[in-house]
């Protein structure tokens, strides 16, 4: 992975009450040298990978399970990719979709901070034959 | 360890191996190599022609260039890997993974690598997200 | 003005080919853009569409394509281009330019791929649709008013025709040469065929590879690419000016399969991928039968081809075949038809796969007056083509009539 630079989504989960607004003032409270850009669904922040990194586990200090964070391919602005140039890339759609479903990530993870175990589903067997003949004769 | 993960733009699963712990593989790392590597002003989008030629490894010239592409991003990252996680019935792929062929063609050949794979049901319900969460926690926190 | 494409793919970010794509639409003065949609409404889209592909990437197309339908996104023209060889993407990209075409009045064509893109194709088509964008009530014109004269400079033959008030007076070809004396040579012989001054002609159209040339030379009115006039002139010869059409000219050294809708082309394919596929293959066998091409067709209209299977296309090797099959003692008549069989069959399979054939098939050029390529072209494809009258002049007769549109 490049050490040069890393371009990062920061997304905020829906269920989360954070708005794009103050994680971009969190980031730039933090006083760092990296580019922070405000999006629809959080921010893209780009630096040298240590420094990205180094905002994404401050970010978790406070928000651990409501900000959700990937690589970006191409850095921000880039005319390739920017939606402002060409409408939205395919990829466009993914985002918006996986962004739903962090909701459920958040919920999933909080639990799983309060303790919640996986637990396997009792397994589904078919009812015997003349349980269910007896339940047809019942009804 | 060096995580693959199919979707392998998949948000979800990026955060949640880097979370636990490890190193996820994702076609947004790689092909940010190509991004910041190539020495020409306005390179290609994703791929360069040499990929798609490197396609050839993983399918003949009889399969459609797409799927060469993206085999050539992937393919390597598979060979790569030490796990893999695979979100089975992902309601969505759009972008790198909107080649159904390419997707089929991915999970045969993490399958054919023989490493750890885990596989997760997408969650429909906040209950199952708890099940996927914990799940994969447990995955990624076994793998030594 | 900048005009706006819009893009509906499959597969080109991951082809090395999106960077070709948005560089052939910049160098038309047009810009690739992409009709955004929400990843909520890609499943109604689809239900709406009817037609449910696996890849995801299908469905967008179709979801991107119902916010052109409806209007809710804003572009000049569409193209749509997916994956050679796929077969799910072949049967959404064809139904999707269907589906715009029923549901807007964008022009549309259509491509399909290959990592070794083709740039002048791909060029020649956004020129085109560029051309359908800027000059739309240009090329709906159906009828030729005034004197004008179209020149065709091809790269085999030139061509000129003089037309008055919708009917061709004069007309005359001859070999490519120099392309300002082969045109002024047979502009001349049409001028006075058609009993006209060159002062009296309102405005000339040019088109072919020597059209820039030309158009510089005679102070022409309309320079324009062959693809759009050739089609203009086709549906005008034949007489099929409204409704969908086919047209197909097989050339000496490229041929061209161009559908069009209401005389406006909106998907072609165009190739010179093979000498076994084409006007010089007939040459060839003309010789080796020792007749002149002229007489080829109606010697192959007398023959069976299945009486002297060919069992290689190629130039060389096929007409190694002929050799072997004359020295088997075939009749000359079967091998003739065997020929023109052969540049039929490969035409059919090399080119008409990539378009949806409509009906009426118009045959043009100058092999469209080999009889025997005509009936062969028709047992392919299920239907005899039209041969217009003049079919050798589209060129001409489409630069003539589009130029007295802008008298």
């Amino acid at each position: 992975m490049s050490q040069e630079r890393e371009t990062r989504l920061f997304m905020i989960s829906p269920r989360s009450m954070l708005t794009p607004d103050q994680l971009v003032r969190m980031v730039h409270a933090f006083g760092a040298a990296a580019i922070v850009k405000e999006t629809c669904y959080g921010c893209l922040v780009e630096g040298p990978r240590e420094l990205v990194l180094d905002i994404l586990s401050k970010v978790r200090e406070t928000y651990p399970n409501e900000v959700f964070s990937k690589v970006r391919a191409y850095p921000c602005s880039d005319p390739r990719r920017c939606r402002a140039q060409h409408g939205t890339r395919p990829g466009y759609a993914q985002l918006e979709e996986e962004w739903e479903l962090l909701s459920r990530i958040q919920y999933g993870l909080e639990n799983i901070e309060r303790g919640a175990k996986y637990e396997a589903p009792a397994e589904r067997k078919r009812i015997p034959v003349n349980d269910f003949k007896r339940i047809c004769e019942v009804q | 360890m060096k995580i693959f993960i199919d979707p392998p733009n998949s948000l979800v699963l990026f955060d949640l191996v880097e979370r636990f712990g490890h190193e996820p593989l994702s076609a947004m790392a790689a092909i940010q190599e190509r991004v910041d590597n190539l020495e020409v002003d306005m390179p290609p989008m994703n791929v360069t022609l040499d990929d798609v030629v490197r396609g050839l490894k993983y399918a003949g010239v009889e399969v459609p260039s797409g799927i060469r592409g993206r085999l050539a991003v992937w393919g390597p990252l598979i060979e790569e890997a030490d796990a893999a996680i695979i979100m089975d019935d992902c309601p969505y792929s759009f972008g790198c993974v909107g080649c159904e062929r390419s997707n089929l063609m991915v999970k045969y050949l993490i399958k054919r690598r023989g490493i750890p794979t885990f596989h997760v049901s997408y969650p429909e319900t906040d209950e199952q997200a708890v099940d996927f969460v914990a799940q994969t926690r447990e995955f990624l926190e076994g793998l030594e | 003005m900048t005009i706006k494409i819009a893009q509906l793919s499959c597969g080109t970010e991951y082809s090395s080919v999106q960077y070709e794509i948005e560089k052939a639409a910049r160098s038309v003065g047009a810009k690739i853009v992409y009709p955004d949609v929400s990843a909520a409404d890609i499943d109604d889209a689809v239900r709406r569409f009817g037609f449910n592909p696996r890849s995801p990437q299908l469905k967008l197309m179709i979801a991107r394509a119902a916010q052109l339908a409806d209007g809710k996104y804003d572009a000049d023209a569409v193209f749509i281009t997916t994956c050679f060889r796929c077969a799910e993407a072949a049967l959404v990209r064809n139904e999707l330019r269907r589906f715009i075409q029923e549901n807007t009045r964008l022009p549309v064509v259509t491509y399909s791929f290959t990592e070794r893109l083709k740039a002048s194709q791909l060029l020649t088509r956004m020129e085109a649709l560029v051309t359908i964008v800027t000059r739309k009530e240009l090329l709906a014109r159906e009828r030729q008013t005034g004197i004008t004269v179209g020149i065709d400079s091809g790269s085999s033959t030139t061509k000129a025709v003089v037309m008055e008030n919708n009917k061709i007076i004069g007309k005359d070809w001859t070999p490519s040469g120099d392309v300002v004396a082969s045109a002024t040579l047979v502009l001349n012989n049409a001028l006075e065929m058609a009993g006209i001054e060159m002062k009296q002609v309102e405005a000339i159209g040019t088109t072919g590879y020597g059209r820039f040339t030309l158009g510089d030379h005679f102070n022409a009115k309309l320079v324009q690419e062959e693809l759009t006039v050739n089609s203009k002139g086709a549906v005008w010869l034949a007489d099929k000016q409204r409704g969908e059409a086919t047209i197909i000219d097989i050339g000496g050294m490229d041929n061209k399969a161009i559908t069009v809708r209401d005389g406006v082309p909106d998907n072609f394919t165009m190739g010179g991928i093979c000498a076994g596929a084409s006007g010089r293959f007939l040459e060839m066998t003309s010789k080796r039968l020792k007749i002149e091409v002229t007489q080829l067709g109606a010697l192959a209209d007398q023959g069976n081809w299945r009486n002297a299977k060919m069992n290689s296309y190629c130039s060389v090797f096929g007409i190694q075949d002929l050799v072997t099959t004359l020295g088997e003692g075939k009749r000359f008549e079967d091998v003739a038809a065997a020929a023109c069989h052969s540049v039929a069959e490969q035409v059919y399979e090399q080119q008409l796969q990539e378009i949806d054939v409509r009906r009426p098939i118009i045959q043009v050029g100058g092999t469209s007056l080999i009889s025997g390529l005509v009936t062969a072209v028709g047992e392919v494809l299920g239907e005899r083509p039209i041969v217009p009258p003049d079919s050798q002049y589209i060129g001409a007769v489409g630069g003539a009539l589009l130029s007295s549109g802008l008298l």
